[in-house]
């Protein structure tokens, strides 16, 4: 019974109506729930683990926890109880169609008075009337612990205020039990069912709202203020400016000659012509340390298979099917009299790809923030790139992979990690894992290079750009709209010289509306959750390189 | 040709079984009779193709359906000359033919097809109701009767695919979902022949995997599946066994996919007090 409440979080999906995590709550804790975690006893005989999972899941499905409630349940023990019992059944009577067989013994049960809404159950519950005792299998209710959790998936405060919004999936061990020595529980008085979302307490939380500060393991430059975003930051902390210099990264870097690229003006509508120098700086080599090799390879399905499309070519001179139109046209001919062409055959080829790839990854300051999972952006997108890489490159395409971060228009730094002629091997990934996240991101600047650099020396008839970003485009006399439109342009002019666009924003929670913004008719895609990829990325490509195919034909 | 199989004119074959779930039927027929294309839209498995061939039936008009691929050709739609006895004779393809005979024309998949090719139900699916043969310089008028039906499943092929706005607002557009529980269960029974408290245990397993949102699973427990899984049930073998076989496996190959699912299969049709 090792990892069998894993199994369940299937089970406990399909009855919430959303994604959910199980878990186990560990020696005698009675099963409770925090909103997107389910803790159930381990120990407990498999049976009582599901009747636990159900209800649990049936209190979700049923909007029992809801965060107004829990308020006015906070600090209430008993009251929490007998709503947890009113509200139990009547989430189970609501989900009763779905649940399993093995609920039957328990819903038989089921008291007949049942409540009509949650708003009633609260009432009956703060109410002095008798009920009826909890069964044992709804568990307890953790009030504190569920408005703390609520809290952080941006539920229960986020309604009218700028709180950084963060999705589900929080680390859970930041909830621990001693949750007041916890930072996150330190603002809660204003989410207290004194404060409330009323107006004192909107204003405590101003007052005492958390800034960013520098953490140890975080690289200098990350605490710049690096972006705009409709999102707030991605992380639990919010952005402020500050005027940390990003000089570990120049210091890294020596500059070389740098070429200039025209940058479109939103506002003017035309371009400014030679307004971006950007300079392919020597990568970094500084990490020795065994860089962990490529582990996964879910992409290599995927990908492969993109090669492995069976093309069908018409009149050729050998195939495995006739091509009807050319036959009979061949006939007439040689009944007309005149010489026939004898290529009247389909043939079926995997065709070879004959492609070309640069990944461009994003090492502005921006992707150095941690995501929900923990995990920086930047981590993230860079095991991303590596194993784009060593697929593409197992495969036999050619490949290269470029870092890019730039500090005001003279300084657009690309860091060449891989060239198209250079072996994959250990160097290049020390030079991957040594970039270090810091300064702005010139997006468009970075892209025209990238589409220059590939059709110079990608010396295939399809190329593919893949810009790996979190959207952000920012920098120096580069505000968000600007940016975005320069982005957009940028990656339109590369499909016009034949260069397909793909962009993903991995682990970042930017809004669709600004990549959409920015990445503009190029394909793109947010993927939450690293496993994801292996499902998109055929398609991905595909599209990419589609779109590409259909402009160079235009052209 | 491969990419076709027709129905001869079927009013001497048992009707083909379908139960409407919403108003499906109604538009059919006013569409039908308005002579507009229709366009089904929904999840795979969940009876766009039956209910065209059930329609088919109720209206008396032979269907002639074509299974899109990515190779079809304009030609392999409207026709060719072949070469016979030295001369050559034209051949009507499968739209042709419904378009002289009056038949539904049901292009299965239809964003598979090419969409050159797509382009050619143009004059066909609005008010013209014209099939331009440029090869026989001829131009069709669509014989009274004649259908025009396309399917498509919006969800997997959405990235890559999709029809040309030209294509679909040429269109009058039914959606289908799966249907509720009762006529799930209704269907799998006449279908299989399954007793109904396994066919119920098996409904609400679909139930549950339809809730579940996201987890890796591109498409959810179609009524296809359940139908499979019934028949296998059928045969004697155990629902548990019949549901892994049918279900858990063409859902997913993600492994942890697959066990959560076999854990779902498991609660739900396994015995109830173990």
């Amino acid at each position: 019974m090792e990892n069998s409440v894993n199994h369940l979080t299937m089970l406990a999906s399909a009855i919430a109506g959303r994604d959910l995590q199980v878990s186990d709550s560990g020696g005698d804790t009675p099963p409770w729930c925090d909103g997107n975690k389910i803790y159930i006893n381990k120990d407990q005989s498999s049976q009582i683990q599901l009747q636990q999972l159900c209800v649990q899941s049936a209190l979700i499905a049923s909007g029992g926890l809801d965060p107004e409630i829990l308020r006015r349940l906070a600090r209430r023990q008993k009251q929490a109880q007998r709503y947890l019992c009113l509200e139990g059944w009547r989430a189970l009577s609501l989900v009763s169609d779905l649940l399993p067989p093995i609920m039957q013994s328990l819903l038989s049960q089921m008291p007949t008075n049942l409540t009509d809404s949650a708003e009633q159950s609260l009432a009956m519950a703060l109410a002095k009337n008798e009920v009826q005792p909890t069964p044992a299998l709804f568990g307890e209710m953790q009030t504190k612990k569920l408005l703390a959790a609520t809290k952080q998936a941006g539920g229960a405060t986020s309604k009218g205020q700028h709180i950084p919004r963060s999705q589900q999936q929080k680390p859970l061990e930041e909830l621990s039990d001693d949750a007041n020595e916890d930072e996150e529980d330190k603002e809660d008085f204003s989410t207290s069912p004194v404060g409330g979302g009323g107006g004192l307490g909107k204003q405590l939380q101003k007052l005492f709202q958390r800034v960013r500060k520098l953490k140890g393991g975080d690289s200098p430059g990350a605490d710049t203020a690096t972006h705009w975003s409709r999102s707030g930051s991605r992380s639990t902390v919010r952005a402020v400016s500050s005027t940390a210099s990003t000089e570990s990264v120049d210091d890294v870097f020596t500059s070389t000659s740098g070429l200039l690229y025209p940058e479109w003006n939103y506002h003017s509508k035309r371009y400014r012509r030679d307004w971006c120098t950007v300079i392919e700086v020597k990568p970094p080599t500084e990490t020795q340390a065994n860089v962990e090799w490529l582990t996964g390879h879910g992409l290599r399905k995927p990908l492969s298979q993109l090669g492995l499309e069976l093309d069908r070519f018409r009149r050729q001179s050998q195939g495995d099917d006739i091509d009807i139109d050319a036959a009979i046209e061949s006939q007439i001919e040689l009944m007309a009299g005149s010489h026939p062409d004898t290529r009247y055959y389909i043939e079926s080829q995997r065709h070879r790809r004959d492609l070309s790839v640069l990944i461009l990854l994003d090492i502005s300051g921006s992707v150095s923030q941690q995501s929900q999972t923990g995990v920086s952006v930047h981590e993230q997108q860079r095991a991303m790139a590596a194993e784009l890489c060593t697929v593409l490159y197992e495969i036999g395409d050619r490949v290269s992979l470029y870092g890019f971060h730039s500090q005001g228009r003279s300084t657009v730094n690309l860091v060449p990690v891989k060239r198209f002629d250079e072996n994959l091997d250990g160097t290049v990934m020390n030079r991957l894992h040594s970039l270090i996240p810091g300064a702005y991101s010139r997006l468009g600047a970075a892209i025209r290079h990238g589409s220059h650099v590939i059709t110079e020396q990608g010396g295939t008839a399809r190329r593919l750009l893949v810009v790996l970003s979190d959207g952000l485009a920012y920098d120096h006399g580069y505000e968000p709209a600007y940016g975005a439109a320069d982005a957009r342009k940028a990656l339109s002019e590369a499909r016009q010289d034949g260069v397909g666009c793909l962009c993903l924003s991995l682990g970042a929670n930017t809004d669709t509306e600004v990549l959409r913004r920015v990445f503009g008719s190029a394909a793109f895609a947010t993927i939450p959750k690293p496993e994801q990829v292996g499902r998109m990325i055929g398609p991905l490509f595909r599209s990419a390189l589609k779109a590409a195919e259909v402009q160079r034909r235009v052209a | 040709m491969n990419t076709m199989a027709t129905n001869p004119p079927s009013t001497d074959h048992k009707e083909p079984y379908y139960v409407s779930v919403a108003d499906e039927e109604e538009i059919f027929r006013a569409a039908f009779n308005q002579g507009l294309t229709i366009l089904l839209k929904g999840p795979t498995g969940c009876g766009k193709t039956r209910f065209v061939e059930a329609m088919a039936h109720r209206l008396g008009r032979p269907l002639i359906t074509v299974s899109c691929h990515d190779d079809l050709t304009t030609a392999d739609l409207v026709g060719r000359y072949l070469l016979v006895n030295g001369e050559t004779k034209w051949v009507d393809g499968p739209l042709t033919k419904a378009v002289r005979e009056g038949a539904i024309c049901y292009l299965d998949e239809v964003v598979e097809a090419r969409k050159d090719t797509t382009v050619v139900l143009h004059p066909l699916a609005d008010y013209r109701r014209q099939l331009p043969i440029e090869r026989l310089g001829i131009t069709l008028d669509a014989a009274p009767g004649f259908g025009l039906v396309v399917s498509y499943n919006p969800g997997y092929q959405s990235v890559l695919k999709d029809l040309k706005d030209s294509t679909r607002q040429r269109m009058v557009a039914i959606e289908f979902d799966f249907p509720t529980a009762e006529l799930e269960e209704k269907i799998v029974i006449e279908e299989t022949g399954l007793d109904s408290a396994n066919a119920a245990k098996l409904i609400k397993l679909a139930q549950a995997i339809r809730r579940v949102e996201s987890g890796g699973l591109r498409e959810v427990a179609s009524t296809r599946v359940l139908i499979a899984a019934g028949r296998l049930i059928v045969e004697g073998m155990s629902p548990l066994t019949a549901a892994r076989a049918a279900i858990a496996g063409p859902l997913s190959d993600d492994v942890q996919v697959t066990n959560g699912l076999k854990k779902l299969i498991e609660v739900y049709l396994g015995n109830e007090e173990k």
